[in-house]
């Protein structure tokens, strides 16, 4: 019998067999082939990806996002640091009248500014998405995105179906990012990840929707690395959700720029020793190219790796915390819905994962509050939830919660690694009977391993949107999300925002 | 969290510094300082990559605007202005340079300017001075926090590091912000802090310069309308300590009425003569020497005689570049510079054009370049040398070695030099009344009470002033 023997044969031109024969110590100095790096992989994706590569599932997950997103930065126009960023752009830019500013009608923006204040209403309340590696992707992209279609005129709108893929290149590209080291993988300590995949999302995104080349896009990428990155130490402050709003506005520049032919470092994604890249965030890093979609299509990160929403507007650690001790809340109060009084309580226990920047007794404002294993815990404990209210200043300095608060002691096991899909949340609580209460919780209901029910992303998005717009505008923006992809003009979606 | 007080230490000496402390020794060097950087500025106006950005920046309107510099016929919302501005000072490499390394002028001059320009009550020339320093002396101290920040960079582009907050606190300064404010100023500047080094010798490293200029106005506008950061930013690892491997941060002690002890006093910066990387100016001087001794052994230089050219220099990949295909890549190779200064027994502006890299001349010379790195020769700007062995076919060499070129802080050009630079810089866009006025206003700058004459000569263009100079096409790689 004749073996079958396959020869894996690459196509050569006849012309490069030729030149490789005559190779002159010259040529081997120089810099490898556009085509072979890492860098050049990135754009060439970016510029060809095509809205039949999308499946069914990255469309449908995807527009989930794309309408918790909204919600967020909806309810978030309401805050404080939102009214500053929004004051601040007003003042020292005349208004622009081009980009829409979420809850504020007739306010519009010059569209990357437009991007910066949407980008801190959806990360001002710490209530937006979180995905695994960790990170926020959506506010980092769909901000650039929508300013971004506002901007082109009426008789070129992209499609919904564009507009979508390009949400989702943004997430993509961040995705594919955090998979180059194994320190993206865990909670944060160095940059806060939208900080520094954020603005990369953000450009690549706006790069593919203003149809740029496949160089172009690398450059895209390239002018945005030197806009990326922030430090943890301004998470739990004010300025975090600037971390977004400027992921957001950074990337959309730095695709204008690249438009206008800026270019940048055609290694900026690649390995180099001794001139870092995009590597300066990692201490570690591996990247690889991205493969090229072809007829066979391309699986999106989003297909394997589902997304988290959360339920209320904390860090996403505080989320099994907050399910434990709810647990324990419902065992305290038996049936009916109840308070749980303080005096009923000897000592609090917490098993969380080891991480400082949520590990915070007394919280004193409430972006410290978002940050505080403790602060939830309690707060659950208390109301049986946490809530969008529990962060009013009034419900933070309840005489009750400070007293919960003083009773707080911490352990880290070490099977309680600082990791969001493998760490667990333990509330012991000991009663002053002397009777020990436990609550665990291993996945909370929102997290990708248990994601929320479409009904209760909607009703998110309900509370969220009602508390900017009236009801049948809340019903219309659900609507014209849902049919995103079968919409020929995103203008649909983009006149409901206006 | 152990509160060490650090960065409520720089609060509170923003808040407080005042112009009764800049000693002369300050006043004088941060006068060539602005100088310089205005120089640099001007001539940068014609570079291609300040009109990519100028054109983008454009596409912003404000109410409040401020000028672009060699321009009178239009202005830009401030944080633009601080943009371009930071983007011509940066575009050439022809910026000054300090120990530890950074740009410092850059990122801190053109905010203020932009700033000042649209204040309702009008900064005298010492109040701009003395923000000016107070944005120089940050960079300096935060510099110092580190041992890596003192050898030449490999991660992070430090004027896009340290430049956002002396941008920032020379801002905040202006400004007239509370020590809290000022403290807020620097921890919102963190976040815009950090560019990978992969971007130096690309297009896009003058926008390091000129984001640091933007970004660090805008964290002090927003500290001074309420935004808070981190109070403890230079406190933390976590912080501001995430751009380097090592970190320790000390307190910057200030008493309002003593002596103040500036950096800048301790240790001078470097002007350069040539628009490249400050590593190139140790290799050029070696090079112009080398090539004098053959010369004056054998009468007469002949590149075509030359076999091998050897360059030992200190070890940093990005500026070793054996065939530059841009003038950013050839600003950024020592083998490029090397070549230039034996081909053309001199290196000057000029010698970056497309048309003098691609001189087959030229390149049949880099051909013959080696590049060595001994281990004596440290990666510092405080501590490296080069040396250039010229060998030629009749078997002879002749060596030079430079260790301290003219213009470093340790063999400062003289004033009439750095006017004379200054002078060909500032011509290439102003006329003499813009030119010598400058020299006039900023060499006097802390007895004038009105500074607008120093916007108007700024704007005081000649003839043709929409003339690109510089006319850099894209890369030949493209």
């Amino acid at each position: 019998q004749t073996p079958i023997v396959f020869f894996l044969q690459k196509s050569i031109k006849a012309g490069q067999a030729v030149r490789g024969l005559h190779k002159s110590a010259v040529g081997v100095l120089k810099r490898p082939a556009a085509e072979d790096t890492v860098t050049s992989s990135f754009g060439k994706f970016i510029s060809e990806i095509k809205p039949q590569h999308l499946s069914p599932i990255v469309l449908h997950r995807s527009k989930r996002m794309v309408l918790d997103s909204i919600g967020v930065g909806l309810i978030g126009s309401t805050t404080e640091v939102f009214e500053l960023a929004l004051q601040h752009c007003q003042h020292m830019y005349a208004p622009d009248n081009i980009s829409f500013v979420y809850g504020r009608r007739g306010t519009k923006l010059s569209p990357t500014l437009a991007s910066f204040v949407n980008g801190v209403a959806t990360h001002s309340m710490d209530f937006d998405d979180t995905w695994h590696p960790a990170t926020h992707p959506s506010g980092a992209v769909l901000p650039a995105v929508l300013a971004l279609s506002d901007m082109i005129p009426a008789h070129r709108k992209p499609s919904g179906l564009d507009f979508l893929l390009a949400f989702n290149v943004g997430v993509e590209i961040q995705g594919r990012l955090m998979r180059f080291s194994n320190e993206a993988h865990n909670i944060p300590k160095r940059f806060h990840p939208p900080s520094v995949v954020g603005t990369m999302g953000s450009a690549a995104a706006c790069a593919h929707l203003l149809s740029l080349d496949p160089s172009q896009c690398s450059h895209a990428l390239a002018i945005a690395a030197s806009l990326a990155g922030a430090p943890m130490a301004n998470a739990a402050t004010q300025s975090k959700p600037l971390h977004i709003g400027n992921a957001s506005r950074l990337g959309l520049e730095a695709a204008l720029l690249a438009s206008r032919g800026l270019e940048a470092s055609p290694l900026v994604l690649d390995a180099v020793e001794g001139v870092a890249g995009f590597s300066a965030f990692y201490e570690d890093y591996v990247p690889q190219t991205l493969e090229s979609p072809s007829d066979n299509g391309h699986v999106f990160l989003l297909e394997e790796q589902d997304m988290g929403f959360k339920r209320f507007p904390a860090h996403l650690g505080m989320h099994w915390v907050a399910d434990a001790a709810a647990s324990v809340h419902k065992l305290l109060v038996g049936v009916k819905p109840g308070k749980v009084s303080p005096s009923q309580v000897q000592d609090i226990l917490l098993r969380i994962p080891k991480s400082k920047y949520i590990n915070r007794p007394f919280p004193e404002s409430e972006h410290e509050a978002r940050h505080s294993f403790q602060f939830s815990a309690c707060c659950a404990l208390l109301d049986g939830e946490v809530t969008v209210q529990s962060f009013s200043e009034a419900a933070m300095n309840r005489p009750e919660l400070l007293a919960l608060l003083s009773r707080v002691r911490l352990e880290h096991p070490q099977d309680n690694p600082a990791n969001f899909n493998l760490m667990y949340g333990e509330v012991q609580v000991t009663l002053t009977g002397g009777d020990i209460l436990r609550g665990r919780c291993d996945t909370f209901y929102g997290h990708w391993r248990n994601p929320l029910t479409n009904e209760s992303l909607r009703k998110k998005f309900r509370y969220n949107a009602g508390a900017v717009l009236p009801s049948d505008r809340v019903e219309q923006l659900i609507e014209a999300v849902e049919d995103l992809d079968r919409q020929e003009n995103c203008r649909a979606l983009l006149s409901q925002l206006q | 969290m152990l509160r060490k007080g650090i960065t409520e230490s720089f609060g509170a000496a923003i808040h407080a510094l005042s112009s009764n402390q800049l000693t002369d020794g300050v006043i004088h060097r941060s006068k060539r300082m602005m100088l310089d950087a205005l120089g640099v500025g001007l001539l940068g106006t014609r570079t291609t990559v300040f009109n990519k950005a100028l054109k983008y920046s454009q596409t912003f309107t404000a109410d409040q605007r401020s000028s672009v510099w060699g321009r009178s016929d239009l202005t830009l919302p401030p944080h633009y202005a601080a943009f371009v501005n930071g983007i011509a000072v940066h575009s050439m490499d022809f910026d000054d340079t300090w120990h530890p390394a950074t740009h410092p002028s850059g990122a801190v001059l053109p905010a203020l300017l932009a700033l000042a320009e649209t204040m309702p009550s009008r900064p005298t020339g010492l109040d701009l001075l003395l923000a000016f320093n107070v944005g120089i002396e940050v960079q300096g101290r935060l510099m110092r926090f580190s041992r890596e920040a003192y050898n030449i960079p490999e991660r992070f582009h430090p004027p896009s590091v340290v430049g956002v907050m002396g941008s920032a606190a020379a801002s905040a300064k202006l400004l007239g912000l509370s020590p809290a404010q000022c403290r807020h100023a620097l921890a919102i500047a963190a976040s815009s802090a950090g560019a990978p080094l992969a971007n130096a010798a690309t297009q896009t490293k003058p926008l390091h310069i000129g984001n640091a200029a933007r970004r660090g106005l805008e964290a002090a506008q927003l500290a001074q309308i309420g935004l808070e950061g981190n109070q403890a930013m230079l406190d933390m690892c976590s912080g501001f300590g995430v751009y380097y491997k090592d970190y320790s941060p000390s307190v910057m002690a200030h008493s309002s009425s003593g002596v103040f002890k500036w950096i800048l006093e301790e240790q001078d910066v470097a002007f350069k003569r040539i628009p490249a990387h400050l590593a190139m100016h140790w290799v050029v001087e070696a090079s112009l020497a080398a090539r004098r001794k053959l010369q004056n052994k054998e009468g007469s230089f002949d590149v075509s005689r030359i076999s091998r050219v050897t360059l030992h220099v200190p070890p940093s990949k990005y500026i070793n570049c054996p065939f530059p295909d841009s003038e950013h890549q050839a600003r950024h190779s020592f083998q490029f510079n090397a070549s230039s200064a034996l081909l053309d027994n001199k290196v000057t502006v000029a010698s970056y054009h497309p048309a003098q890299i691609n001189r087959s001349a030229l390149k049949e010379l880099l051909s013959k370049v080696e590049v060595q790195t001994p281990e004596d020769n440290r990666p510092s700007f405080d501590h490296m040398y080069c040396q250039v062995e010229i060998e030629t076919t009749l078997g002879l060499s002749y060596t030079a070695r430079c260790n301290t070129f003219y213009g470093h802080w340790r063999k400062p050009l003289s004033q009439e030099d750095l006017v004379d630079k200054f002078q060909a810089n500032a011509s290439s866009v102003l006329n003499t009344e813009g030119v010598e006025g400058l020299i006039h206003v900023v060499g006097n700058i802390e007895r004038i009470t009105d500074c607008s004459d120093l916007y108007s000569f700024l704007r005081r263009t000649s003839r043709c002033p929409e003339q690109e100079l510089y006319d850099y096409a894209r890369s030949a790689a493209s």
